[in-house]
């Protein structure tokens, strides 16, 4: 019989990840009945609150079920042990970005409280260097005197006509844009892997990236933009209109900043736009829709934090605050432009500033979810089609049953591995 | 000078038994009750442990020994108000109820033929009623009638009078304050069920079908509200499937935090019960651990072998009703297989643990820990659940010793 070691130290790292009260799981399995997520093939989060007791690292981290929880605390606030395990699932999360994602100092910064002073270094500076550079620096700013001014009037590249503002904000996104995108399919790309390896999937059933993609990524999508599995959880209905709002303003200033984006770069529309221009009140609109957003996930998340169902973690609270810090930057600097006040580049800056720390966030912080979750449901998807067309397949192929064995529930069945550890172990 | 009486409070298997064994060495015992009757929780079970006796069985004798030793005076609902004084030296006030009903009570039954009005039977956990004058138990002690007046309808008191042979119904009658001066007093309270409807997700109280381990033995004993036997609420059908939820408030911190020791075993039982009255009758016990301390691993072994039961390891925490059939869905997660699994069934029995009587409304003057059980001190003894969540034999075993402590402190001085 083999030997299982628990690895104390991954047990370690979950506990101070938030996920402290881990241990005192007794395995009742009340969590995985009162979720209203949990499927019959696939319950969660006893299983997962047993690994981790372990400290399978590995298994957890890819394992769909991390992402699959919307963390609405029922299984918390029904813990007969105070085991917390939306939360331990929370931190689990916590650690599966840091594992997928490569540079990992950066996590550090985002998921440390001491990285915040340096974040905001690296994101004024980026900014304020970038303004010098491009854009002869921001008004009411210091501009140092040996860094190479490259243009401070329009530049014609082909037909483009771009002015220095552009040309800096351009300076600073496009590249962060592309190292973003790079660091999100890396992490994706290890995190699918994991899913698939972890899930045992034959390799008759697996699929190509496009396979993948053409078929299940749309239902998925469609999913997510009705929240409704959000809204499964009975128990989150209070955060669901916060969430789904955030998510709806995100999309709505995505869209807005496409257009301005070839408008402005390509056919030289430059902004400001007229406060009545169509795409103006659109983004507006999503401005508002995301401070609305923020101000109620804060009330509603303090509001649970009081009633014992949540505990909302340091990266919680980053993530959310970093939000309404770029929402609130952006709608002041219109504010005070419009107003005609002197200090709105400076504010136009901070703003910028607010905007590049959540970009940079994306394979980092808390806001990875957007990625990871969709690629959890992506794979929650394809793999109830496996599972389907293999009992499927187990159907036809099996002899005819002579006389069905009325075998007690799940006795009879083999014990999934972390079972097997414990019955080892004891 | 001290005192050399003892008082027990509660008169139920363990408050009999420390007065008994008290009473037997020759000191002086008031036994004070609050229910109009003797016998506690072992008066309504069906069977009770360790060898699955009719309750009958153990209270009868007791009975006996109480009512041969002119040492004990049994005050029955009667109360404990007040404490004060110290070991060897206590003053009791002690309130007794009105019973409307004196001592020339024969227990002929003339007076409940006539009566109208009725009153839901608390004895029966509200599956049944009884008359406004009513005998608490067939083998009811003091075995007279209790009058509940609330419950009389029109022209029942003078129905009642009427009836009534002997002169034992006073309507007059007022509530007594009695004082006691005791050396030691012996805790005996006892437990209650815990209050099942704070398992909101278990549906109790909302679905018919779904009843407590305590309604259980009701329905299984020849003085509960079916004669014996065991039908579902709904519509009094014989169940086929039935669902045993383990640690239904116990093992909880939201709830009772400890292990309430007995109702593993009382599912067990409980499953023979439907065995006996229906070898097909399909038990599934859904638990966290299956707990029989001791010995009691052996009654494990026979419960298997003699009744049709399914064990699912997994706590259930979701029940539904289909309001068609009343059958209920439990959903649990199967822990060994890893797969969540949803059990139809006619009726579900929460193994509801046990609360210490005293966890509300305790008198001042006893110490009780945090869940309200009681906390020895010189003078003041706990024995059976009053103290902890006990089986009958243990229980007794407690009496005895707490008899004994009792005993010492008076001795002592």
């Amino acid at each position: 019989m083999a030997r299982i070691e628990p690895d104390v130290k991954v047990v370690k790292e979950i506990q101070a990840a938030g996920g402290d009260t881990i241990k005192k799981c007794y395995q009742c399995a009340t969590c995985a009945s009162v979720c209203p997520l949990a499927t019959e093939d696939v319950p969660f989060p006893r299983k997962q609150m047993l690994l981790g007791q372990w400290g399978f690292k590995e298994k957890l981290l890819s394992d769909p079920a991390l992402w699959l929880c919307h963390q609405c605390g029922d299984c918390t606030l029904y813990c007969p042990r105070g085991a917390r395990p939306g939360d331990v699932l929370g931190a689990l999360r916590n650690m599966a970005v840091r594992e997928l994602s490569e540079f990992k100092f950066l996590w550090t910064f985002y998921n440390k409280p001491w990285g915040l002073a340096i974040l905001l270094a690296i994101s004024l500076a980026t900014v304020w260097l970038t303004l010098c550079i491009f854009a002869g620096g921001t008004p009411g700013f210091p501009v140092l005197p040996y860094l190479p001014h490259l243009s401070a009037e329009e530049v014609h590249i082909l037909f483009l006509k771009l002015t220095p503002k552009v040309i800096a904000v351009d300076a600073i996104f496009i590249p962060l844009a592309t190292f973003v995108v790079i660091m999100v399919a890396i992490g994706i790309n290890r995190l699918w892997n994991g899913l698939v390896e972890n899930a045992g999937i034959p390799a008759a059933y697996r699929l190509s990236f496009w396979g993948v993609v053409s078929t299940y990524l749309v239902p998925a999508i469609r999913e997510i933009l009705a929240h409704s599995r959000f809204l499964e959880c009975g128990a989150n209905r209070w955060r669901f209109n916060g969430h789904r709002m955030l998510l709806w303003s995100f999309i709505i200033l995505a869209f807005v900043t496409g257009v301005v984006f070839i408008a402005a770069d390509v056919f030289g529309f430059h902004t400001p736009w007229p406060i009545y221009n169509p795409i103006k009140i659109l983004a507006n609109i999503g401005a508002i829709l995301l401070i609305y957003g923020c101000i109620s996930i804060i009330v509603n998340r303090t509001r649970a934090a009081a009633e014992g169902k949540l505990a909302s973690s340091y990266q919680d609270w980053f993530l959310i605050y970093l939000i309404l810090a770029v929402g609130v930057t952006g709608l002041l600097t219109e504010l005070l432009r419009l107003a005609g006040n002197v200090i709105y580049p400076g504010m136009y800056a901070l703003h910028l500033a607010m905007v590049f720390m959540l970009f940079l966030s994306v394979p980092y912080s808390k806001f990875a979810h957007l990625v990871y979750r969709t690629t959890a449901y992506v794979f929650d998807l394809y793999s109830r089609d496996v599972r389907a067309q293999m009992a499927a397949l187990e159907a036809a192929t099996a002899p005819p049953a002579e006389e069905a064995p009325t075998a007690p529930e799940g006795a009879e069945e083999a014990p999934a591995e972390g079972e097997e550890a414990q019955e080892q172990a004891a | 000078m001290a005192q050399e009486k003892i008082l027990v409070v509660g008169g139920g298997i363990s408050g009999v038994t420390a007065a008994v064994e008290a009473a037997e060495m020759e000191y002086d015992v008031y036994l004070v009750e609050k229910e109009p009757t003797l016998g506690g929780r072992v008066l309504q079970l069906r069977y009770y442990f360790p060898k699955l006796c009719p309750p009958t069985c153990g209270l009868e004798i007791n009975y006996r020994r109480i009512k041969s030793n002119p040492r004990i005076t049994v005050y029955t609902m009667a109360t404990v108000k007040e404490i004060s004084g110290g070991p060897g030296n206590y003053r009791v006030k002690v309130e007794i109820a009105p019973r409307y009903v004196n001592e020339n009570c024969t227990a002929c039954g003339e007076c409940e033929k006539v009566c109208q009005g009725e009153r839901v039977n608390t004895f029966d956990f509200g599956l049944s009623k009884t008359k406004a004058i009513y005998l608490p138990h067939p083998m009811a002690f003091p075995p007279y009638y209790v009058l509940d007046k609330s419950a009389l309808a029109e022209g029942d008191l003078e129905r009642i009078m009427a009836a009534c042979k002997y002169n034992a119904i006073d309507p007059n009658m007022q509530p007594q304050t009695v004082e006691l001066e005791v050396g030691a007093i012996i805790w005996a309270t006892g437990w209650r069920p815990y209050d099942a409807t704070k398992l909101d997700n278990l549906g109790y109280g909302r679905f018919a079908n779904v009843i407590t381990n305590m309604q259980m033995e009701r329905l299984a004993s020849p003085t509960g509200p079916t004669g014996g036997k065991i039908l579902r609420p709904s519509d009094q059908t014989e169940p086929k499937t039935v669902v045993f939820v383990q640690c239904a408030g116990s093992r909880d911190e939201n709830h009772l935090s400890y292990c309430s020791y007995i109702c593993c075993l009382a599912s067990l039982k409980q499953s023979l019960y439907l065995a006996e009255q229906n070898p097909e009758i399909e038990s599934y016990i859904f638990y966290i651990d299956i707990r029989t301390p001791g010995r009691y691993e052996k009654f494990l072994r026979r419960a298997q072998e003699e009744a049709r039961i399914h064990f699912i390891k997994g706590k259930v925490a979701k029940i539904e009703e289909d309001p068609e059939t009343k059958d209920l869905v439990v959903t649990a997660e199967d822990t060994l297989s890893g797969k969540k699994v949803q059990q139809r069934a006619n009726l579900v029995v929460l193994a509801v643990g046990m609360q210490p009587s005293l966890a509300e409304g305790a008198v001042s003057g006893v110490s009780v820990d945090e869940n309200g059980f009681v906390q020895v001190t010189e003078g003041m003894y706990a024995c059976g659940c009053a103290w902890m969540p006990l089986d009958v034999m243990t229980s007794n075993e407690t009496a005895t010793a707490a008899a004994l402590k009792a005993i010492q402190t008076i001795v002592r001085g």
